[in-house]
């Protein structure tokens, strides 16, 4: 069974732009715009990598609470973090809040394939 | 934009509609006493799952306006019923807890839909602690005095307890599945089983044990005096148009003998009976 990957974004074109790449990699995809359906589907299936922005429109950082989430409910999953910001205290606070990988957006969709194989060991 | 999940749910025509019957187990005779409308969630999404679309809406603290699309869901796959049969509806403790808008929305839109409210039964669901048990009590009384029948869901779990028994004088106990299954092999299940029906029938209450697995436990049920059951082993949610083709209105389809099949094995054995459809329906055993 292929690799699930949770994508947490709410700018429509970047959320589809991600999914439809990881979906030509082979990994099963699943998009969400906001914070609480991220949230409901990761309680609700398995995920091996989440993707999210940390600025969601109407709220400052909520990326942040989403990997705070899954660390408290989903050790298992690798979390992985887009920005336009480039604060390293921003970068900080989402290592220690459980972020696995760092991306600051712009990015290529290859660099961002590259860091889910990382993450997933290779596996699709 | 793309319209969010929640904006989905908000309209009724995202969501679908499921019947499951509830029949009466006692006797010699199975008979269908009413069915529970249960929603399907925006189709092709994850959310068409109840419990993922539910689970959802309570983390959007959406639950009373997502109870009136569900409602407005049910009136209009409602109105293909026969005019006899009961319905059972879900609806948040929280929904009926917090103001008085659902009952007015309720009793509006059922006479606006030409529906009977004597016909429904409100399913209390609660997941939430925080209920304003006077506004709900209020709300309930009202409710009742449409003629509408209240039923405690998931009792036994949460906050399905005995407060709320006390509190709302439901009409039914709708005891959950983790109780009902495997009852027959459990004699714990048995005992916790019978000490919640000698609760409802001291409170005046009727028992729906829901989600029996086997023959056995449907039989263990019948011998304990619990008079009401719904399960997939005597049929699954189905849309309604699938529920009459296969005559699941009728008598035949919870035939005892037929248990011993598969609720796979029983659809496909059922053939639609449109005399037994007459026959049955509005024979309810509490009327």
């Amino acid at each position: 069974m292929a690799c699930r990957i949770l994508i947490l974004d709410d700018d429509e074109q970047l959320r589809e732009a991600y999914r439809d790449y990881l979906l030509e990699c082979g990994y099963e995809v699943d998009c969400a715009q906001e914070l609480e359906e991220a949230q409901t589907l990761l309680a609700h299936l398995s995920y091996s990598v989440v993707i999210t922005d940390l600025r969601l429109s109407k709220l400052a950082f909520a990326g942040l609470d989403l990997v705070k989430h899954v660390r408290e409910h989903s050790l298992h999953t690798r979390v992985v973090v887009l920005t336009a910001y480039g604060w390293p205290e921003l970068k900080a606070e989402a290592s220690a809040s459980g972020a696995h990988s760092f991306l600051k957006k712009p990015m290529r969709l290859k660099e961002l394939g590259e860091t889910v194989e990382l993450l997933t060991g290779g596996r699709i | 934009m793309k319209k969010s999940i929640l904006e989905r749910a908000l309209d009724p025509h995202e969501l679908s509609v499921r019947f499951q019957p509830i029949v009466q187990i006692q006797g010699t005779e199975r008979r269908l006493d009413s069915v529970e409308a249960l929603i399907r969630g925006p189709r092709g999404t994850h959310f068409e799952r109840a419990d993922i679309l539910f689970d959802y809406v309570r983390r959007k603290k959406a639950e009373a306006a997502v109870d009136q699309s569900c409602l407005t869901a049910i009136c209009a796959a409602a109105q293909h019923l026969p005019s006899e049969v009961r319905i059972n509806v879900n609806v948040h403790a929280s929904t009926l807890g917090h103001n008085s808008s659902f009952v007015e929305f309720f009793h509006r839109h059922l006479r606006e839909q030409s529906l009977a409210p004597e016909r429904f039964t409100i399913e209390l669901v609660e997941h939430a602690p925080s209920c304003h048990i006077l506004e709900l009590t209020t709300n309930i009384a009202v409710l009742r005095e449409y003629g509408v029948r209240i039923a405690l869901d998931d009792v036994g779990l949460g906050q399905s307890n005995y407060r709320m028994m006390l509190d709302c004088h439901p009409d039914y106990f709708k005891l959950d599945a983790y109780f009902v299954r495997d009852l027959s092999a459990d004699s714990k299940r048995r005992a916790v089983v019978r000490s919640l029906a000698a609760l409802a029938e001291a409170l005046d209450s009727a028992v729906v044990a829901e989600g029996a697995t086997s023959a056995d436990d449907l039989l263990q049920l019948e011998e304990m005096g619990v008079p009401l059951a719904q399960a997939n082993i005597l049929c699954p949610a189905l849309p309604l148009e699938d529920l009459l083709a296969r005559g699941y209105m009728g008598v035949e389809a919870f035939d005892p003998s037929a248990l011993k099949k598969s609720a796979k094995e029983q659809i496909s054995a059922c053939q639609p009976s449109r005399k037994v459809l007459s026959l049955a329906v509005g024979q309810s055993f509490y009327t």
